[in-house]
């Protein structure tokens, strides 16, 4: 190797303090154990399985690593609709609300609760669609989703989920990784963590975003890694303009050019890794050497002019724009490229009847009518390509909505909304593992409580892990002086009543 | 209490041996008397007493029990027994414990079990205590219910009406490397050679398996049938092959049907047809094979249609 | 009954000390902790039966210590004897006879130190138990769960070897009292026994009471150190 007067000097500058956190660590870890070792014996129904070790080797950090357990499912869809979808018009169906339309909301139910803008007492809020059963299974479904009834046999909708956050951010924080505060890491994070990427030319995590009016509430938190290394964050795709930003050459540069200096970058990142020996060097080479990959590779897939127009009109894609169903088509050619976990968020459900657009007769249909046709479609292309068999789809929002018409500032308002409802929400899964064509857990007549099966949202985590071949109380990482897990510390279990 | 010496006593040595007897079976007689559990113990181990075996498929075996040795036994079970009750089986259970039974077949109003299940958490009388996992209002219901049909050991499951459903409780095996290590020998060194040939194509399904799964479709165009064949050695292994826009031919039909273990085959937009669809007859275990974007022809799936094997991309495919 | 001739008929009057204060204190409070230990731990009094088990550690160490540097008859070579002697002892129990011994005979020295071994064994593993519930002893958080359920047995089992001992010391202590006429526990009380009780070789030392205070002090202090 070259000598290098600057790297000795970087390597000298280094040494101390590298001795000084060798030292630091050691301390710690001397701490650590003596507190390991002082368990208290409380602990000891606990979950306190040993952690499963998870080692993928610093220069391919995005290496396919088997599950410890087979797995149903090889890849994750999740379809999060963002603002929260109101169960109540479209799966939990409710005659008895109707009935009840316009009274004032039983005082049982407002005792105690807060909500983020009702006040005072609300009116009960009828459902504003008809209902009907459908497809074999028989279950209710609304008529604003016309598309997705006839694939209602494939889904497992469960009608019990609980959350107990009521704020966008948070509530979207814990659907997606699990915590409601920041710096924790995302389902798809988790996953490629555990199980590396299929495909070497392709992110393992992938995230595209559509809307029909308002933007992501806790934003970039929601696809990011936490504590996890960063190499598992979700990268964010786009089908409208450059597929990823930054990743197509700066004009006048030649892809034999940039090659070049991708091995002369390398070559510095080698001798630096020989000096210092910090894995994160490596990883950065592989980093590098996987965008000049994906320059090729994620223009194709997120390309779809490639598909023919019969796909295209099924899907209701329209090359070069910014849709929902221009996303689900590239989920499906990402499913197909072997890309772990695709999150598509769908901004526009958040219906308080505030601005027009968050009416629930006026957004809400106009979100149903941007995501019901392609969410059909993608089931039925992952079906016919054979891929939904081990895939899991996951679609919902990030809590419920209430029953009560909203009021806020104690106003009766221009449009209908209503509130954020954490007590009960409708989701549905559908793919490789579950049983299809069910309805799982019931809400009370009013759909305010959950009162058959609930299901928190770690339980939904831990079903997901598990059809994914992992154990939600091994899959873990140390991080200040915790096995931080999915689940969190509450105890979880996996929904085994929906399991096929 | 005289401090004179004696230079005797006031009794015999028989005679006092006789006393000591006596005090001290009365002593064990008031002990068994306050105490149920010890009574139980003696009379058991001296053969006076039977203990009552629940039946195997009983309302008490298979909802009761468990519920017991999920929440209860670990402090009254075989290495505990607070307050002298057991509840890991059902003799035990109705035998109650330092205060005297704890169930009352028929009354489960008066049954001390149901009493301290349902206590709010922070009563410091609560079963399980405060920091173990509380039975849920479906778990209560269950005992409930048994305690009220009599708290037979022999009831049958369909005999009590409105218990909750049973919920499977997942189960996650331990993960055993050496046995894995063992399952894999045979194989290690084929997958090995063809994993530094073919790097990543081929991996174990699971940590705890010996079974593979082979994924060319990311090498596309670049995998040939040649390169399909090399993977010969591991065909009572693989479990899933997926080919997807790879360059392989129908001159990979014969290779194809020698992967004895295949499940899952992926075809798609290959240059394959009915002569590969003819030779995947062969194999018994093929459960899913995916054919969109091939030349194959639904004459030439039918067989494997009505073999079973879910076909994927043929024309009226769902 | 036959009166030993080796024994001389009484005399009112004639009292020789023979237990110390420290040694008929220690005696005394180890009956009522013992019995405290019991109730307290039977009835989940759990804050106190953590104090008089650290009560009774800290009497255990004095006793170890005072066995070695008390009194004469509070010694441990003064009634601690080879089996061969106490076996001899016994046998000359069984035909009747009564040799005379100032402190505790071979048997009973063989109780004192199964006693002391045992509650001591007992007070040992319950630093290290745990209740299961919200109480642990002292010393518990030092080793695994396992370690400690296991000592929380042991704990139980030893209760009842406890149980069987002071059965036996007691039925021991009647058969002095009702069939030999010997009473043992008057002398534990007062701390002293007849002279016609008393060989005429015994040469009792008794040591400063300060040594003992000393000795109880260090031994409260190592038992306040285990707890905090």
């Amino acid at each position: 190797m070259p000598h290098s007067p600057f790297l000795d000097q970087c390597k000298l500058t280094a040494d101390t303090r590298r001795h000084f956190l060798g030292w630091g660590m050691g301390g710690l870890g001397a701490f650590f154990l003596n507190s390991a070792m002082a368990q208290p014996n409380g602990s000891k129904n606990a979950a306190t399985a040993a952690a499963l070790p998870i080692q993928h080797d610093p220069s391919a950090p995005l290496s396919p690593l088997p599950p410890p357990f087979t797995p149903k499912v090889r890849r994750v869809i999740y379809l999060h609709m963002g603002g929260s979808p109101s169960q109540l018009e479209l799966f939990d169906h409710k005659p008895e609300l109707t009935k009840f339309n316009g009274r004032d909301c039983p005082d049982m139910f407002l005792k105690g609760k807060r909500f983020a803008f009702i006040t005072g007492v609300p009116k009960l809020l009828g459902t504003m669609f008809p209902f009907h059963r459908a497809g074999e299974s028989g279950s209710w479904i609304s008529d604003r989703l016309p598309h997705l009834e006839k694939r209602i046999d494939d889904l497992c909708i469960i009608k019990s989920m609980r959350t107990d956050q009521f704020n966008h951010a948070p509530a979207q924080l814990l659907v997606q990784t699990g915590d409601p505060r920041l710096g924790h890491a995302s389902l798809g994070s988790w996953i490629t963590y555990g199980l590396g990427s299929e495909n070497q030319n392709l992110p393992g995590f992938i995230v595209m975003i559509s809307s029909s009016s308002t933007t992501a509430n806790a934003g970039k938190p929601l696809w990011g890694s936490g504590f996890l290394p960063s190499v598992y964050q979700g990268v964010q795709c786009r089908t409208a303009g450059e597929p990823v930003l930054y990743l197509d050459n700066p004009k006048g540069v030649s892809r034999a050019e940039r090659r070049q200096v991708l091995d002369a970058v390398d070559e510095i990142n080698r001798e630096t890794y020989a000096q210092f020996g910090n894995p994160e060097t490596v990883a950065r080479v592989a980093q590098y050497e996987m965008a000049y990959r994906m320059q090729l590779e994620a223009s194709d897939a997120m390309d779809i002019t490639r598909e023919p127009a019969p796909v295209l009109a099924r899907y209701g894609a329209e090359p070069g724009k910014t849709s929902f169903a221009n996303n689900c088509l590239v989920a499906r050619r990402l499913a197909e490229r072997g890309v772990r976990f695709i999150q598509l968020y769908h901004w526009g459900w958040d219906s308080h009847g505030t601005p027009v657009d968050q009416g629930l007769n006026v957004g809400l249909v106009d979100c149903c009518h941007a995501t019901d046709q392609p969410t059909a479609a993608l089931l039925a292309d992952l079906k016919e390509r054979g891929l939904l068999e081990d895939t899991l789809i996951v679609w919902g929002g990030e809590f419920g909505r209430t029953p009560m018409q909203e009021n806020r500032g104690g106003q009766e308002m221009k449009y209908i909304g209503r509130d954020h409802h954490p007590e009960a929400f409708s989701i549905w899964l559908a793919g490789g593992g579950i049983k299809s064509g069910i309805s799982h857990g019931a809400t009370d007549d009013l759909g305010y409580d959950v009162v058959r099966d609930p299901v928190e949202v770690r339980d939904l985590h831990a079903t997901m892990l598990y059809l994914l071949g992992f154990d939600y109380r091994t899959l873990s990482y140390p991080y200040q002086g915790l096995d931080q897990k999915l689940t969190g510390v509450k105890p979880a279990r996996v929904i085994s009543e929906i399991l096929a | 209490m005289s401090l004179e010496p004696r230079a005797s006593g006031y009794l015999s040595a028989p005679l006092y041996l006789a006393c000591v007897v006596l005090v001290t079976g009365a002593g064990l007689a008031t002990a068994m008397a306050l105490r149920p559990a010890f009574a139980h113990r003696v009379l058991e181990l001296v053969g006076l007493e039977a203990m009552p075996q629940a039946t195997p498929n009983s309302f008490y075996a298979t909802r009761v029990g468990p519920l017991f040795a999920q929440h209860c036994t670990s402090c009254h079970g075989e290495t505990r027994q607070k307050a002298e009750l057991r509840l890991d089986s059902y003799a035990f259970a109705l035998r109650g414990g330092r205060h005297g039974a704890v169930i009352v077949p028929g009354k489960p109003a008066a049954s001390e079990l149901m009493t301290r299940i349902t206590l709010p958490a922070g009563d410091d009388r609560a079963m399980p205590p405060e920091g173990k996992t509380p039975l849920s209002p479906d778990d209560v219901t269950v005992i409930r219910l048994w305690i009220a049909a009599g708290a037979s050991p022999t009831t049958p499951p369909s005999a009590i009406k409105g218990a909750p459903r049973l919920v499977a409780e997942v189960k996650f095996p331990e993960l055993d490397p050496a046995a894995t290590r063992r399952l894999r020998a045979p194989l290690a060194g084929d997958v090995e050679r063809l994993s530094a040939r073919y790097p990543g194509l081929v991996v174990y399904e699971a940590r705890n398996s010996a079974d593979l799964e082979l994924d060319a479709a990311s090498r596309g165009a670049a995998f040939t049938d040649a390169d399909l064949k090399a993977f010969l050695p591991l065909r009572s292994h693989i479990l899933r092959i997926d080919l997807s826009g790879t360059a392989i031919t129908d001159a990979s039909a014969e290779t194809l049907a020698q992967m004895t273990a295949l499940k899952t085959l992926r075809l798609a937009n290959t240059k394959t047809g009915d002569e590969t669809i003819a030779a995947l007859a062969r194999l018994k275990s093929l459960r899913s094979l995916t054919v969109t974007g091939t030349r194959a022809t639904k004459p030439a799936l039918a067989p494997l249609s009505k073999a079973g094997v879910a076909i994927h991309g043929d024309d009226n495919a769902d | 009954m036959q009166t030993d001739p080796a024994v001389p008929t009484p005399v009112a009057g004639e009292q020789v000390r023979v237990w110390d204060a420290p040694t008929r204190l220690f005696h005394w409070s180890i009956v009522a902790l013992v019995f405290v230990s019991w109730l307290s731990a039977d009835q989940g009094y759990m804050t106190v039966h953590l104090w008089s088990g650290l009560s009774l550690l800290a009497l255990l160490l004095f006793r170890l210590g005072w066995g070695l540097m008390g009194s004469t008859t509070a010694r441990f070579g003064d009634f601690l004897h080879p089996p061969r002697k106490v076996l001899a002892y016994l046998k000359t129990q069984a035909r009747g006879a009564s040799p005379l011994h100032a402190g505790h005979n071979p048997a009973g020295g063989l109780m004192v130190m199964a006693l002391l071994a045992v509650l001591l064994a007992q007070v040992l593993t319950g630093l290290f138990a745990n209740d299961g519930l919200k109480f642990s002893g002292p010393l518990a958080l030092f080793v695994s769960d396992d370690a400690s359920d296991q000592s929380t047995r042991i704990h139980g089992i030893i209760f009842n070897i406890i149980l069987a001992l002071v059965w036996l010391h007691v039925v021991a202590v009647g058969f002095h009292h009702f069939v030999k006429g010997d009473n043992l526990v008057g002398p534990m009380v007062s701390g002293k026994k007849h002279r016609s009780r008393v060989p005429e070789s015994a040469n009792i030392i008794f040591a400063h009471p300060a040594l003992a205070l000393g000795l109880l002090l260090a031994s409260a202090a190592v038992a306040a150190w285990i707890l905090f």
